[in-house]
Parts: structure tokens; C-alpha cells; sequence
């Protein structure tokens, strides 16, 4: 599929526009001054001059001749150029000697003083008219310059405003064909993960996925240019003699984006200024790739945004719809089991069981998503270790206890961390280690601090975990083998609490417990105090 | 303790309102209900009922603007129904006015008492010389500002002082790390602030029985702190 885009307005074409502007560059950099009118001009003057000055011979100082021919040189060099400005020297040494110097009508004589003025007279001509000629070329290098800047500029200002950053590459390709006055011109822009998509060309986008040429995968992953000679030879400059295609990677500050390439019948061939103008033009079409890169980014990045918007408003849908009847069930079991009904607790504790699944299902849904963040502010291990006790009582049945290890003389041990997350985490570690204790057994969960960091334990005599299974305990939906079919868990608790320890920076491991049953550490980062 | 006159609840789902109704039965003689926050606007303002029972899943507008709304009305405790991922919706809901939360699916009970409570401290009005305040063993006089655990004087710092008389005060609603923020330090800016949790633990070490278990400040995870004078 290729689209169309018109790149022709009111104004004429910019390509037609700016090769007119090189042409002129061209002009004013290759001009030198010879109509034969202003030649005949100055031989005139300088011929009156001398006929003036020789009717006054032996009468004027040879002084005022040398200055009078000097001014006639420089005049003529500065109207004409070099060349008649030498020309018009080199008779004036002639002429003073033979009509101005005495013996009158012979040349060199022998008087070393004469002579010398002579040689001053060349010397001073020579210089000045080089120095004056120089000045000139660089006032004409000067101009053009100019005139191609202004040129760029304009190039640059319309191109990259023509609206849709695609437009404005297809806009370019148009303008570089134009301008350059070659056969074909194409864009493809490339990206080192993605490589090749669609090529540009004056007509348009071509959208379909068809593989480029090798030379420009070679162009684009060496970053270097390459030309294709008429008799097939390869070169690694752009502007090999014969070169009838060019291969030139686009390049910008991250690195290439694209490669443009230039194919004509006959052989390429740039001047100077076409040259730079085609350096420019190089690194405006890859801008315009590298713009039209990001705005495609960008748009990429809204719709993600947009899909984890609708994913965040489901979420939050789902769990509405999920805890509403959770709610009802619940409480109406509740108001059975306080008129005596036997069965009601069971149904309550299966709605909660459903609860904490249905939680822990949308949460692994929404740290897939990434929507996770952690609120890390600074909190006491004291403070998570009292409020995982009192979330756990509800839990302690059949003489079941929580025992703590708490350092209650030292100071309070203190950390930068997500309460919230935090409390999470130790909730169904302690969940957990009671669920595998014994009635009548104990569950430690301790802190202390090693180094940057609060440690804390959950310790149980439970069965275990087997050292085959450790690696695969936190990972979403395992249960290793020997648990209890009954209980009632997804086996996504210890995932969800892994990935809450490392959005805080921390880490979560299993040790076993000497002597038999299991150690869960979650260790977080401790922070010093000063004045606190 | 006496039946509440009104209780008001406000809920899209009937199912939810007749499971608070049915928790908040032995609390009051009137309950009355409503399914949007419109509704419940206008039954607030008409009814002028004891205590709210807000959920903040409304259909036409948002919880925070209706409890905002309801504050301006009502001098009524609001309890607002939130669901549990929701920290800082609760936190907002807190600052707007609402003076406690329960999680859905919440206990009955834990509602029904929570009510109790919220009612208990609306119709406690603030005595002119604030009687001194016991829990869990501990003593909080207002006036002579002094503290004693079992018949023992505990000295406490100023700012912790402040903290305990803040909660204390709240008449065990739960205050937002905010509200505890603006009470204790009120225009004071600057790194003391961050370091409020930092003085609870101190707090709890000198007042508590167990400072690893405490019972007098409790912790309400993400949300704020409260002192347990409800029951």
C-alpha cells in the first residue's frame, strides 16, 4: 500500500526553488570577472596615462609614474581580477623602464638604484593585486554561503512543519530529488531492534515490509556510506567517480535511523556546494525520522496509558462485583451463626478464603501490569511487628501463639520501606507458619538489623520445604507436594510477597530452620537516624 | 447504652444495605437507606440522622465529594465502607471528614461495634474541665498532663505527649498520619514529620504493657494511627 501526499502548494516546488539557489551559488563561487570591454577599458586608461605622462617626460619624478601605474593596476585588478591586474603590471615594468628611466627607450640599463625601483614597483603590483583578489574570493565565498544557509533554513522551516512528521520525510525525499537532480531518491528508516519497515519515496509511504537492498542493511548497521560505481564496482565514499547509486546512512546523535539512497542512470556527480547541501540534507531527513520515531513512540506510550487505564478501571470494576456478594455472603453468615446456626462459620470462612483469592488474583494481575508502586517512607520494625501480631489474631486457633523478638532496649530499629507492602509481606509469612504449626506450637518472628539492613524472621517447626522445592516456592501457583490439599490457597501468596519485598528495594528468601521447619527472611532497608 | 433515633446508610447494592442494616439493627430505631449519593444528600439533610454508614462505590458521583458534602451537613459521625486496596482513598475519605472505615467484606460485628463506638463519642460532648481518660491500665489526664501506667507517673516527652493527647482526644477515631502531622507539629515544617513513627515506637515502649503487641495505639495499616477507647 502506498499513500499519497501532495507536496505541491501554491508556492513553487521548494526542490525546483533551491536548485535554482544552487545554480546561483555555483555562479557566484566560479565567477571571475573578463568581459573583454572592461580589459579594453583599463589598456585604455593605462595607455592615456602613459601618452599623458610621456608628453611630460623627463619633467615628471619617476615617483608619480610608479604611483600613477600602481593606481591603474590595482583599479583594473579589483574590477577584472588577477589576470589583468598582472598583465597590466607587468607592461607597466616594461613601459616605465623604457619610457620613464633615463637612458630614455632602452631596457635595464645598468643603475642598480633604477632597478630596484623597478622590482619594488612588480613586487608591490604583484602582492596587492593578489591580496585584493583573494579578498574579493573570499567576499564571494562569503555570499554564497549566505545564500546557502538561508536556503537550508528554509528547507529545514518547511520541511519539518509540513504537519505529520511522515509527510515531512516524503517532503524531504522530494526536495532532495529535486535538488540534487537525480533519477530516484528514497528514504527507509531503520531501527537496530526492528530493522527495515516501510521505504519513502516522493510518491509517498510505502508501507509494506518488503526487504531493502543489502547494501543499505550494510550502510545502515556499519553506519558508513557506499557507492555503487556504473561498472559495479563498490566504494566506501560518497562521491566515487562512475557512482550511479549512493548508500548513505542517516545518522543522529543516538545513532542511525535511517538510510537514504540515491540512484541515477548516469553517474552521480556533486560539487562542492551540492555536496554540503546534500550533508545537510542528510541530517534533516534523518531529524524527520528520528521525529517521526517519537512521535510514534509517543502515541504508543498514550495507548498503554490508555490500556492500563481500562485495565486499572476493570480491575477495580471486578473487584467491586467480586466483593459485593463476598460482603453479603459474609455478613448474612454472620447473622446466622449469631442465631445459633452450626454451618454459618464454615460459609464465613470460605467467603474469606474466596476473598483472599480473589485479592491475591488481582493483585498478580496488577503487578503484571506493573501498577505496583511502593510508598517508601520511614517506619519502625517495631511498629510492622505489632501490627502483623494484632492482623494475625484472628488466625491463632488450637493454642497457637506468635512469639516476637524484639530488642525493646536499643534503640527502635528503623527502615525505609512501604508499611503497607511491608505488613503484607510478614502477614502471610506468619499465615503461613501457623497454617504449617502444630496446635499448642509457636510461630518467632523476630528483627534485627545487619548492616543496611532490618531483618525480618518468621520462623515455624513445620514440615519444611524439601531442597529440591526451595527455588520454586515463590513462584506464582506452586504448592509444593506434600501441603494439605485443604488449604484453601492459590499458591500466590509467596510470589505476590517476593515481588512487595522488591518494589522496596528488598529481598525475601527461605532458610531452613535448624532443628527442623522453615525460615522465611524479608529483609529491607534499614536507615540511621540523626536527632531523630 | 441507648438505641441511636437514625442511621443512615448509602449504598448502590441492596444486598450490602441489608447486610448493614441487619448488623446495625440492636444500634438504632431508624434505619433508612439510600442508593446513590444524591439520594442520601437529600435523606441527610431531611433526616438529620445520628450516624452514616457511606460505601464509597456510589454510581452518580464520588464517595470523597459526598462525604465532603455530608460533613458540611451533618455534625453526625460518617463511617465509610471502602474496599481493601484502597489505602489512599481511605486516607483522603479521612481528611474529608469520614471518622472511621471498615473493609468490605467486613465483619458485623467489627461494624456494630465500630458504630457503638462512633455514637458513644458524638454524644459525649467535650466536658468544659476534660475528665482524665483510662485504657488498657493507662492514665491520660488532660488537664495536669500527666501520664500513669498502673498508679506510675511516665514521663513523656512534649511531642510525644502531643501524640498521645491527639489520639486520646479523637476519642478513638482513626486520625490520618496528616491529621496527627497538622495536630502535633501544626505549622512546622521540615524533617520532624517524617519521624512521627519513629515516636509512636518511643511512645508505645513507655505506655504499653507489651510495646511488640500494643493495645493502646494501634496501628491502622498505610491510613493513620488510633487510641483503642472505643470498647
Amino acid at each position: 500500500m502506498t499513500s499519497t501526499i501532495s507536496t505541491h502548494s501554491g508556492t513553487p516546488p521548494l526542490g525546483g526553488r533551491l536548485r535554482r539557489v544552487l545554480h546561483r551559488v555555483d555562479e557566484i563561487r566560479l565567477h571571475v570577472s573578463r568581459p573583454a570591454l572592461v580589459w579594453l577599458f583599463w589598456i585604455v586608461i593605462l595607455a592615456a596615462a602613459t601618452l599623458a605622462m610621456f608628453s611630460v617626460q623627463g619633467r615628471i619624478e619617476q615617483a608619480h609614474v610608479v604611483l600613477i601605474y600602481l593606481l591603474i593596476v590595482l583599479g583594473a585588478s579589483a574590477s577584472a581580477g588577477r589576470a589583468l591586474g598582472f598583465a597590466l603590471a607587468f607592461v607597466a615594468f616594461f613601459l616605465i623602464d623604457y619610457l620613464f628611466q633615463q637612458p630614455y627607450y632602452d631596457f635595464f640599463n645598468d643603475k642598480p638604484l633604477d632597478f630596484f625601483v623597478l622590482v619594488a614597483f612588480l613586487t608591490t603590483a604583484i602582492v596587492a593585486t593578489q591580496l585584493l583578489a583573494r579578498a574579493q574570493e573570499q567576499a564571494r565565498e562569503a555570499r554564497a554561503r549566505a545564500i546557502e544557509v538561508t536556503s537550508l533554513s528554509q528547507l529545514a522551516s518547511e520541511t519539518l512543519n509540513v504537519g505529520r512528521a511522515e509527510d515531512a520525510l516524503v517532503k524531504m525525499v522530494d526536495v532532495i530529488q529535486s535538488t540534487l537532480g537525480v533519477a530516484s531518491c528514497t528514504i527507509w528508516p531503520w531501527m537496530p531492534d526492528r530493522g527495515f519497515g516501510e521505504s519513502i519515496t516522493r510518491d509517498g509511504i510505502d508501507v509494506r515490509r518488503r526487504d531493502p537492498d543489502t547494501l543499505v542493511h550494510r550502510a545502515a548497521e556499519r553506519g558508513e556510506p557506499l557507492s555503487l560505481a556504473v561498472n559495479g564496482a563498490l566504494g566506501a565514499e560518497a562521491a566515487a567517480p562512475g557512482t550511479r547509486e549512493l548508500f548513505l546512512p542517516l545518522g543522529v546523535k543516538t545513532g542511525v535511523v535511517g538510510v537514504l539512497v540515491l540512484s541515477d542512470d548516469k553517474p552521480i556527480v556533486f560539487n562542492p556546494p551540492k555536496q554540503r547541501f546534500l550533508a545537510a540534507l542528510t541530517y534533516y531527513a534523518a531529524l524527520g525520522i528520528e521525529r517521526a520515531q517519537l512521535v510514534r513512540e509517543a502515541e504508543h506510550a498514550a495507548a498503554l496509558r490508555e490500556a492500563d487505564k481500562m485495565k486499572d478501571n476493570l480491575l477495580a470494576s471486578v473487584s467491586h462485583d467480586l466483593r459485593t456478594p463476598l460482603t453479603t455472603i459474609k455478613a448474612l453468615a454472620q447473622t446466622a451463626a449469631l442465631r445459633g446456626d452450626t454451618a454459618a462459620a464454615a460459609i464465613e470462612e470460605q467467603a474469606d478464603r474466596l476473598t483472599r483469592f480473589v485479592g491475591d488474583l488481582l493483585d498478580l494481575s496488577r503487578m503484571k501490569g506493573d501498577a505496583f508502586r511502593a510508598a517508601l517512607d520511614i517506619n519502625t520494625a517495631e511498629d510492622l511487628i505489632g501490627a502483623a501480631q494484632r492482623q494475625a489474631q484472628g488466625l491463632l486457633s488450637e493454642g497457637r501463639t506468635i512469639r516476637t523478638v524484639v530488642d525493646l532496649e536499643s534503640p527502635a530499629l528503623v527502615g525505609r520501606f512501604d508499611f503497607t507492602h511491608a505488613l503484607r509481606i510478614v502477614g502471610n509469612l506468619l499465615e503461613n507458619a501457623l497454617r504449617y504449626t502444630k496446635p499448642g506450637g509457636s510461630v518467632e518472628l523476630g528483627v534485627r538489623r545487619d548492616g543496611d539492613w532490618l531483618v525480618f524472621t518468621v520462623a515455624d517447626r513445620g514440615p519444611g520445604i524439601p531442597a529440591t522445592e526451595t527455588d520454586r516456592i515463590f513462584e506464582a501457583f506452586n504448592r509444593h507436594a506434600d501441603a494439605t490439599p485443604d488449604v484453601g490457597r492459590a499458591g500466590l501468596g509467596l510470589s505476590i510477597a517476593r515481588r512487595l519485598a522488591e518494589i522496596q528495594q528488598g529481598s525475601l528468601v527461605y532458610e531452613p530452620r535448624p532443628g527442623g521447619g522453615s525460615v522465611f527472611v524479608l529483609r529491607l532497608p534499614a536507615v540511621d537516624l540523626e536527632g531523630a | 447504652m441507648d438505641k441511636a433515633a437514625s442511621i443512615l446508610i448509602i449504598d448502590d447494592e441492596p444486598q450490602i444495605r441489608s447486610a448493614v442494616r441487619n448488623a446495625l439493627r440492636e444500634v438504632a430505631d431508624h434505619i433508612g437507606e439510600a442508593a446513590t449519593g444524591a439520594e442520601g444528600l437529600n435523606a441527610a439533610a431531611a433526616e438529620r440522622p445520628e450516624l452514616v454508614v457511606l460505601d464509597l462505590g456510589l454510581p452518580d458521583s464520588a464517595g470523597v465529594d459526598v462525604c465532603r458534602e455530608l460533613r458540611r451537613l451533618l455534625a453526625s459521625p460518617i463511617i465509610v465502607l471502602s474496599a481493601r486496596h484502597s489505602e489512599d482513598e481511605k486516607v483522603l475519605l479521612l481528611n474529608a471528614g469520614a471518622d472511621d472505615y471498615v473493609t468490605k467484606p467486613f465483619s458485623v460485628l467489627e461494624l456494630a461495634a465500630r458504630a457503638r463506638a462512633q455514637l458513644r463519642r458524638a454524644r459525649t460532648a467535650a466536658p468544659a474541665t476534660p475528665a482524665p481518660i483510662t485504657l488498657h491500665g493507662l492514665t491520660v489526664d488532660p488537664v495536669t498532663r500527666r501520664v500513669d501506667r498502673d498508679g506510675r507517673q511516665i514521663h513523656l516527652t512534649p511531642i510525644e505527649w502531643q501524640i498521645l493527647s491527639t489520639l486520646v482526644s479523637a476519642g478513638g477515631r482513626t486520625l490520618t498520619h496528616q491529621q496527627i502531622f497538622d495536630a502535633v507539629w501544626s505549622r512546622q515544617f521540615g524533617s520532624p514529620q517524617q519521624y512521627l513513627r519513629v515516636h509512636i515506637t518511643n511512645l508505645r515502649r513507655k505506655i504499653e504493657n507489651d510495646p511488640a503487641s500494643p493495645r493502646i495505639v494501634i496501628t491502622e495499616p498505610g491510613v493513620g494511627y488510633r487510641a483503642d477507647v472505643m470498647r
